[in-house]
């Protein structure tokens, strides 16, 4: 845990089937994911549009490499840790300033993305596509 | 009979230039559903033209759009028997969808280069008027010029 010093701003988030634990201690933009340090999000989640989605918090309130992160990702593929990130970071600069509500709902990075994958039914081959037709 | 009309669905804005035309041209390069691959090409293109022109990408693309985009075109319709090729007006939402979709297939066309060079080549020649997707759109207005004549069957 980074709580070394007790000035730790803490904020989950999820997207999809991931889940991310941020914890955001004032600092230089020292990157920690999983235990493992790494020099940007670039490099955890291998896509630089991906890496403009985790870093638009930090973009929206002029925050940019003023804090250490330290985070733990689990479930979900890599746009979905991502979104996590995204939602888990925002949440931890509100617990941090509550003035950088309005600039971070402007930008919609405090909802939860709901957008779940849908159930498969039964008599359907998935959520919605119906088994080929066949007359006998 | 159509029971209601569809719900136009909106797309969000790009993640790198916050544009909706961007993110619709990713949508239509795609192919199996493999977005980021689509912007990995898109992205990689509007570069090349930022290159090659030494142009904000996002502003030669908008006009490379302008230049694509009908203002005109034919649709059959029947009337006693004959079909007439009856022009008519483009409107908005149709209009960007066939310019994105002939500027990507005028990329498509063309052959042995990676997608982004061919993107990036057919944005900067419909940005000067020229190239295929232009052409398609000059064809698209001239047959709506045609058939003028039967401008008054209009419904």
């Amino acid at each position: 845990m980074a709580s070394t010093s007790n000035i730790v701003f803490y904020g989950t988030g999820r997207r999809k089937t991931a889940v991310a634990r941020v914890y955001l201690k004032p600092g230089s933009g020292k990157i920690v994911i999983n235990e493992k340090e790494y020099p940007s999000f670039k490099d955890y989640l291998k896509s630089e549009v991906l890496e403009i989605i985790t870093n638009l918090p930090f973009t929206v309130t002029n925050t940019v490499n003023q804090f250490d992160i330290f985070c733990r990702v689990n479930g979900g593929g890599l746009e979905g840790q991502a979104g996590a990130l995204q939602l888990g970071i925002a949440r931890a600069l509100l617990n941090f300033n509550e003035n950088l509500r309005s600039p971070l709902r402007a930008n919609n990075l405090l909802t939860r993305d709901p957008r779940m994958v849908e159930r498969k039914k039964y008599g359907k081959k998935k959520a919605r596509k119906s088994p080929q037709y066949s007359k006998r | 009979m159509r029971r209601r009309r569809a719900e136009v669905r909106k797309v969000l804005p790009d993640p790198v230039y916050h544009d909706e035309l961007v993110t619709r041209f990713i949508n239509k390069i795609m192919w199996d559903g493999k977005r980021s691959v689509a912007q990995k090409n898109f992205y990689n293109a509007l570069e090349i033209v930022r290159e090659k022109s030494g142009k904000e990408p996002l502003e030669v693309l908008k006009k490379a759009f302008e230049n694509v985009a009908p203002v005109l075109e034919v649709k059959p319709r029947r009337v006693g028997g004959a079909t007439y090729q009856v022009p008519v007006e483009v409107q908005e939402p149709r209009r960007t969808s066939l310019a994105v979709r002939w500027i990507v297939e005028a990329a498509r066309s063309k052959k042995g280069r990676p997608i982004s060079e061919k993107l990036a080549e057919e944005i900067l020649n419909a940005y000067s008027n020229t190239g295929i997707a232009v052409k398609k759109r000059e064809d698209v207005q001239k047959m709506a010029e045609a058939n003028r004549a039967f401008a008054h069957y209009r419904w």
